[in-house]
């Protein structure tokens, strides 16, 4: 037997997308401003996931202007509206729709006055990127100009969107009921090598498919899926908060041990868009996804390996190499007297 | 020498002022040149969010007595570029989107630095080497990887400067590589968290944590502490005006401990003074009787009758049980062709974000009770510090700080209750900044399960009926384990069409640590189980792990183990795309490792051992027998 | 937290020595710190207030390194970083590149002494088995009615058990002497709970010297860390090796002669199997750095030679 064994392995997951079984919400407020820029309000910011970048994003395309044109007004109780929480895979579908739908709100503020000032329906009207313009005529402007000619007609190009996901409760008795409106579906096929002296996995590749509706920023989806796999593998191979008593014994980082730069795998991402016929948008989530099926392809990668089925996590070295012992005895041989 | 008198040179300007002889580098930086792109993440050189320049060499500031860099030069994030500017490796940070929280960005971007300082034509290997002592939590490293080979393949001529611009507007801005807006504060050190925020006069608190996992408070004598000269205010539970007790689903938990402790790490007390180190002090001058309680530390233990009890409202421990029930499971296990059953634990998991909790909380000329903090939630945090301090609700404000990392821990309100106390009671802005220790001791846990799993199939690998159990360990306080428990429970089975399902999770108080919210809420534990068994089961059958999974699936419009009717079911399409990517070769899964075909190919990196710069620098290609 | 009411800066060693035998009870002597800092943490010894740190980073005569008749001397300021920096050491100490790459990290290896390493005497020290592998003295000075007297102990008599050594009040370790292993080719073997930044479990150094034609051991040094109260030098192992053909038979065999060397009371089932392969491992890797290559178990016996 070689000393280094590797194996694959896979796994499905599943998941819901916003507030379980109960009713979501969420709002925000939107302003086309002087020069052709825009003012974003929503009670929640940044937890590192790219959310602020997400919501510029969507309301440059909703609005009309770029991204970098976009300020985010954000996270104060006293001065934005209700976002609620940052997690539950939320924060692109439910304020992401909201976002969206105060931009139209804002929009239709604008378009009304800028389609009376060139006499046209309304409905002609398209804007992007900095410009608006009525199809099929030559009548096109920047955008700071359209907000100039929409104030001085009097109107401030304002908006407000509330989105609501509608999830029911779980029947006390047999949990039956609707708990989300969005479920996204994935599949991760990991790649592992099992140092057999040590008892170290290496986990080599991930091929990591994820259904995220659809993707604002498909470069932030590839971010939140590789972190996710980490996180996956560290529970799955060496996190372990340790308590005797009560008390912990993994005080620090020198005992919490936690994934670094040599413990990666290479993570290869699929994203598949499926869209939510539900929301604006169409877009659904992916924070929380990503990590949920990574430990189990890496057990079963594992076990295709070496033929140690680890049921208890974290695979530490110890656990592997225990595992192969009592398979050795169990099959009655000794690798090392093979040779 | 008590105080240092330090004189260098930081960022190319020079430094002369006095620090104390306990200041670490760090500190100086931090405390008293207001250079706070330097972080501190662990105190203890783990994590590498302090990596500075000291004549050249990068080091570990929070492992650097102050004295240490005297009169040496020092180069921090912030120095690194020109004023508004950015480096190469900074625009390269931002081009592929490597900062997430940004936290540990700024000593990310020191060590990659100096990677590419010590070696600009750095392989993958030997860059991931150099960077290997900065921990990264949200990013999985991969796009930090990236950046670096970018801006090195830039800096060498490879690429043109235009690799790092971003991408144009294209047709539509969504589906767009936007860069992150947030990223050049976040790669040049500039963001501000909460422990980066300073107000005049601001006091420092620190709290007085349980040194025992469940006992009666006797007494708690505070009047020495008060009495120090620089303590403003030592508060207690018996400070709360209102009705105390916070949590995500049962309010159960109160501000600092009432009477009673139930794990070790929960506050009892805190001081608010007007520097650490008398805060410090004044915790020892506090007096705590307690009286200790029985104890349960195992969630089977405490679901046991006679088991300690740990809140009275749940005489059984219980917080939450979540039953979901679907067709008949004894007529499904009675017409398996294979029952399997089979039990799996995962472990409690820290959420390990490299921001350490912290808050700033101030009372406003209004009135307006104010706390600055990374909260996950600051809408439901302020309704129920509304009703603990006993104020009309917008007379309670909560501002959400950049969260340097949350994955579910920063939604429990667990310290800015006690900072609204203290900001109340001596009228002075308070600040509190967690050590990476009291971090781990005093806030949640992913939920540890225990789960015993039944499953019944056909020959084909249909199954008939699961039975599935988890039994969770919720820790001292409820937290999130209601909703935990249910997640848990609605996902548990998997995304697969199966007619009778007997579903079961119960989440129970012991005195450990509290368990909470924690990216994916209880999926991650159910579905480990789940797709663990599947295979164990496709073994047996001789299917290939794929294959089982389809002949099961969920597909659109099936009903869910909670009977909803679903519409579009994209399972299908991961599989494939997973299976077409990884170019998995079929076969039944039976620990056929040595024989698979699919291995080493495209989309895995090299194994990784330590050395690769000692390898490259006598490289060996040429070989020839001697045997 | 780690407070003090002095931090002195001594600038040569007899100054160092002053402060260190005047220092009030309860001062510590420190050379990078990186031990220290994390050291005065809750979960470990918890707040610290000491009444001197005395730092002897600045004292000069404890700066570097030399190499006088086949012995290398090592300062006791002298860091990690540099066994991978250092050409002449890389020559001269040529498992030492391969023991640093594993220890600690980069920015830390910028800081941390060898000499802290073995002072501090933990049994999962990377640092020290390499020194009992190289025949390690150490150098230990101290004051004796105003001049420094010097006195030199062998590593293994040095260390006594966890935290344990035999120095004593007053005195400062000033140097670590070792072998010059030029001309041998060096290994180390690690494992911890992950690849950078992590304490051994076991650890393991290698150095082979062949014999002119390659095709026999010369010399061979093997030393464990991580499995008892101190380091282990594998006498036997060595001594069987010498003279034996190379070839993975003669490695196997030799494994056989070490016996239960597994002292540390946890995880002894565990580090009695590592221990058999990083054995073979040191030996085959330290091979490697001779530039041969043995191939994989399963293709037996053949030898290949790497130029």
């Amino acid at each position: 037997m070689s000393r280094k064994c590797r194996g694959r392995g896979m796994a499905a997951s599943w998941y819901g997308i916003a507030r379980t079984a109960t009713i979501d919400r969420a709002g925000a407020w939107a302003e086309l401003d002087d020069g052709g820029t825009a003012k974003i309000v929503t009670g929640v910011t940044e937890i590192g996931e790219g959310i602020l970048t997400v919501l510029a994003q969507i309301a440059a395309e909703e609005l009309g202007v770029r991204p970098e044109d976009v300020t985010i007004g954000d996270n104060d109780t006293a001065r934005s509206p209700e976002a609620a929480h940052a997690g539950a895979t939320r924060q692109t579908y439910m304020i992401g729709n909201s976002v969206a739908l105060a931009c139209r709100d804002a929009r239709v503020r604008l378009d009304a006055e800028i389609a009376d000032h060139w006499g046209v329906d309304s409905g002609s009207l398209k804007a992007f990127d900095g410009e608006i313009w009525a199809e099929e005529t030559n009548l096109k402007m920047t955008m700071e100009e359209a907000v100039d000619i929409c104030k001085k007609r009097g109107v401030v190009p304002v908006g407000s969107g509330s989105f609501t996901a509608h999830g029911t409760g779980l029947d006390p008795e047999d949990g039956s009921g609707s708990p989300w409106q969005a479920y996204v579906f994935g599949c991760q096929v990991a790649e592992v090598e099992v140092d057999i002296v040590t008892g170290e996995v290496q986990v080599l590749g991930i091929w990591a498919a994820h259904d995220v509706g659809r993707a604002i920023n498909p470069r932030g989806v590839e971010g939140q899926i590789e972190g996710g796999v980490v996180q996956g593998l560290g529970q799955a191979l060496m996190e372990d908060y340790k308590l005797e008593d009560g008390h912990t014994t993994t005080h620090g980082f020198a005992k919490y041990i936690l994934p670094t730069s040599l413990d990666v795998p290479q993570i290869n991402s699929i994203l598949i868009e499926d869209p939510d016929p539900l929301s604006p948008l169409g877009a659904k989530g992916i924070g929380e996804p990503a990590l949920v099926p990574t430990a189990p392809a890496i057990m079963n990668a594992i076990y295709d390996a070496i033929g140690v089925r680890i049921t208890s996590l974290p695979a530490t070295p110890e656990k592997i190499l225990a595992g192969l012992v009592a398979k050795r005895e169990q099959e009655g041989t000794r690798h090392h007297a093979a040779e | 020498m008590s105080s240092l008198d330090m004189e260098l040179t930081v960022n190319g300007r020079a430094v002369k002022r006095p620090a104390k002889a306990r200041m670490r580098l760090l500190d100086f930086l931090r405390d008293e040149l207001n250079l706070t792109g330097t972080k501190e993440g662990c105190g203890a050189g783990e994590c590498g969010t302090c990596s500075v320049f000291v004549d050249g060499k990068l080091v570990k500031s929070c492992l650097m007595p102050a004295a240490k860099a005297n009169g040496a030069t020092i180069e921090t994030v912030e120095g690194l570029a020109k004023r508004g500017g950015l480096t190469y490796l900074q625009q390269a940070f931002h081009k592929t989107g490597a900062s997430q929280c940004g936290y540990c960005i700024p000593g990310m971007v020191m060590a990659a630095t100096g990677a590419l300082r010590e070696n600009p034509h750095a392989g993958l290997d030997e860059i991931k080497e150099r960077l290997g002592g900065n921990i990264c939590r949200c990013t999985g490293y991969s796009k930090i990887f990236e950046a670096v080979e970018l801006a090195r393949d830039v800096m060498n001529g490879a690429l043109p400067v235009t690799a790092l611009d971003g991408p144009g507007a294209g047709a539509s801005y969504i589906g767009n590589n936007v860069r992150r807006l947030d990223a050049p504060s976040k790669v040049t050190g500039a963001l501000k968290y909460a422990g980066d925020m300073v107000m005049p006069g601001m006091l420092h608190m620190q709290v007085l944590r349980s040194p025992v996992a469940h006992a009666l408070i006797k007494s708690i004598d505070i009047s020495e502490a008060e009495a120090m000269p620089g303590v403003e205010c030592v508060i207690t539970a018996d400070d709360v005006p209102g009705e105390d007790g916070f949590g995500v689903f049962v309010h159960d938990q109160p501000i600092m401990a009432r009477g009673r402790v139930r794990y070790v790490g929960e506050a009892i007390a805190a001081v608010a003074a007007v520097d650490v180190e008398t805060a410090m002090a004044a915790l020892g001058k506090i007096k705590v009787e307690y009286e200790n309680l029985p104890a349960v530390f195992d969630a089977e233990a405490a679901m046991a009758s006679g088991a300690p009890v740990l809140h009275d409202y749940a005489p059984d421990n219980i917080v939450k049980h979540i039953p979901i029930r679907k067709g008949d499971v004894e007529a499904g296990f009675a017409d398996a062709e294979l029952v399997v059953e089979q039990s799996y634990e995962t472990q409690p998991v820290e959420h390990a974000y490299l921001e350490p909790e912290a808050g700033l909380a101030y009372v406003d000329h209004d009135g307006v009770v104010t706390v600055i903090s990374p909260s996950q939630n600051i809408t439901h945090h302020r309704h129920m510090l509304a009703k603990i301090i006993d104020r009309p609700i917008n007379k309670v404000r909560f501002i959400m700080s950049p969260v340097g990392g949350g994955f579910g821990g920063k939604e429990d309100m667990i310290y800015q209750g006690m900072l609204a106390l203290a900001a109340m009671k001596s009228g002075l802005p308070v600040r509190l900044v967690f050590t990476r220790e009291e971090s781990i001791i005093s806030t949640a846990k992913r939920h540890p399960a225990r789960i015993t799993y039944k499953m019944g199939l056909k020959n084909d690998g249909r199954i008939t009926a699961v039975e599935f159990r988890m039994i969770s360990d919720g820790g001292a306080y409820g937290l999130s384990t209601e909703g935990v428990m249910r997640k848990a429970a609605i996902l548990s089975c998997g995304p697969y069409d199966i007619a009778n399902v007997k579903i079961d999770t119960h989440g129970v108080y012991t005195n450990n640590t509290p368990s909470g919210a924690f990216r994916t809420f209880g999926a991650m534990q159910a579905q480990f189980a789940t797709e663990s068994h599947l295979d164990i089961c496709a073994g047996k059958l001789g299917l290939d792990p794929f294959e089982i999974r389809r002949v099961n699936m969920m597909r659109s419009g099936a009903s869910t183990h909670t009977k909803q009717k679903l519409g579009s079911v994209s399972l299908g399409l991961a599989l494939e795309a997973a299976e077409k990517a990884s170019g998995w070769e079929s076969g039944p899964s039976v620990a056929r490792g040595g024989v698979r075909g699919d291995l080493g190919r495209a989309g895995n990196r090299e194994p990784c051992t330590l050395g690769a710069r000692i390898r490259t620098s006598h490289d060996v290609d040429t070989k020839e027998d001697i045997a | 937290m780690l407070n003090c009411d002095q931090y002195l800066m001594p600038e040569t060693l007899e100054e160092a020595l002053a402060q260190w035998v005047g220092a009030p009870e309860g001062s510590r002597l420190l050379a990078g710190g990186t031990d220290i800092l994390p050291w005065a943490r809750e979960g470990r010894a918890g707040h610290m207030h000491l009444p001197a740190i005395i730092d002897i980073s600045r004292v000069k005569e404890l700066h570097g390194y030399d190499v006088v008749d086949g012995r290398v001397r090592l300062g006791a300021n002298l860091v990690f970083q540099r066994f991978l920096t250092s050409e002449s050491l890389r020559h001269h100490l040529p498992c030492m590149p391969h023991c640093a790459v594993w220890f600690a990290d980069d920015q830390i290896r910028e800081q941390a002494t060898l000499v802290g390493n073995i002072v501090n005497a933990s049994p999962a020290a990377d640092g020290t088995p390499a020194i009992f592998a190289m025949n390690g003295t150490v150098e230990i000075a101290r004051l004796d009615g105003g001049s420094v007297a010097r006195r030199s102990v062998a590593i293994g008599d040095f260390i006594t058990g966890p935290g344990g050594t035999t120095l004593e009040a007053g005195e400062i370790l000033t140097a670590v002497a070792c072998d010059s292993m030029a001309g041998y080719g060096g290994a180390f073997e690690k494992v911890g709970q992950r690849r950078s930044l992590v304490i051994s479990v076991v650890c393991a150094v290698g150095l082979v010297k062949l014999s002119p034609d390659k095709k026999t051991f010369a010399d061979v040094r093997l030393a464990m860390g991580g499995i008892g109260p101190v380091p282990i030098r594998l006498d036997a192992v060595e001594a069987f090796l010498k003279g034996q053909p190379v070839s993975r038979k003669s490695i196997l065999a030799a494994v056989k002669t070490a016996g239960d060397l597994v002292r540390s009371r946890t995880r002894r089932e565990y580090r009695s199997e590592v221990i058999r392969g990083f054995i073979e491992r040191a030996v085959e890797d330290a091979l490697a750095d001779c530039g041969v290559a043995l191939l994989p178990p399963e293709m037996k016996e053949a030898v290949h030679v790497v130029t």
